[in-house]
């Protein structure tokens, strides 16, 4: 069967608890996460296509 | 997003909508790590209408008074892209009834529990239901006493024994 060698596992464990962090952030915090998210996928589906838009946030500071 | 939500709340003060809370995606992300929408889905009781018919006509109406248009299935609100999604089943009533009060930059607002969430993409059954299970599982503080009566309650617990082996 295939191991895991120790070095790949402790990245896999490094992103399971990055993402833990995330998930335990204050939700506003979340929702400006969302809105990079947003920035960063938004050019690749406009260009399959897509029509998406980005939100506004009312007191964004970027 | 605090304006979208201070709308939605004049809505349900104003009884164009008896009752809202947040659902989807957002709804999920209040939960586990951001994940990636464009939508911000809402799901509403709406106020009984002639004949029984659910119909969003007068919530639409009534913002598109207030200057928000329609973009597609969304209604563009301050910026945010909201659907809504009337509470269809006793499913969604239920989720909508028991929706936890939450605030946002001072705002007020719903988000509909975990355990409901969970439940609706069982219900719904999509793959990428099935995924979001797999992360509400892994990241989320779920109350599995009180998913097991949601379960119960609706007829999902074979499709949840089905999800997760």
């Amino acid at each position: 069967m295939d191991t895991v060698k120790p070095e790949i596992a402790r990245l896999f464990a490094a992103k399971e608890a990055r993402r833990h962090k995330l998930a335990a952030l204050p939700f506003p915090e979340k929702v400006r996460a969302v809105v990079c998210l947003q920035e960063m996928a938004a050019p690749l589906l406009r260009a399959r296509g897509r029509k998406v838009r980005v939100w506004t946030l009312d007191n964004r500071v970027t | 997003m605090k304006r979208t939500l201070q709308v939605l709340n004049e809505l349900e003060r104003g009884g164009v909508i008896e009752r809202y809370a947040i659902g989807g995606a957002m709804g999920a992300t209040f939960y586990v790590e951001p994940l990636l929408t464009f939508d911000l889905d809402v799901f509403v009781v709406l106020p009984p209408n002639v004949g029984d018919l659910i119909s969003l006509a007068p919530l639409y109406e009534a913002l598109r008074a207030r200057g928000y248009a329609e973009e597609g299935e969304c209604v563009l609100i301050e910026g945010v892209p909201v659907q809504f999604l009337p509470a269809y089943n006793a499913l969604l009533e239920e989720a909508l009834m028991e929706a936890r009060e939450t605030s946002y930059e001072d705002a007020l607002t719903k988000v509909v529990r975990a355990e409901y969430l969970v439940a609706i993409c069982l219900q719904t059954g999509r793959d990428k239901d099935r995924e979001r299970v797999h992360i509400f599982r892994e990241q989320a503080e779920l109350d599995m006493g009180y998913l097991a009566g949601v379960l119960q309650r609706h007829g999902l617990e074979g499709k949840w024994k089905q999800w997760t082996p």
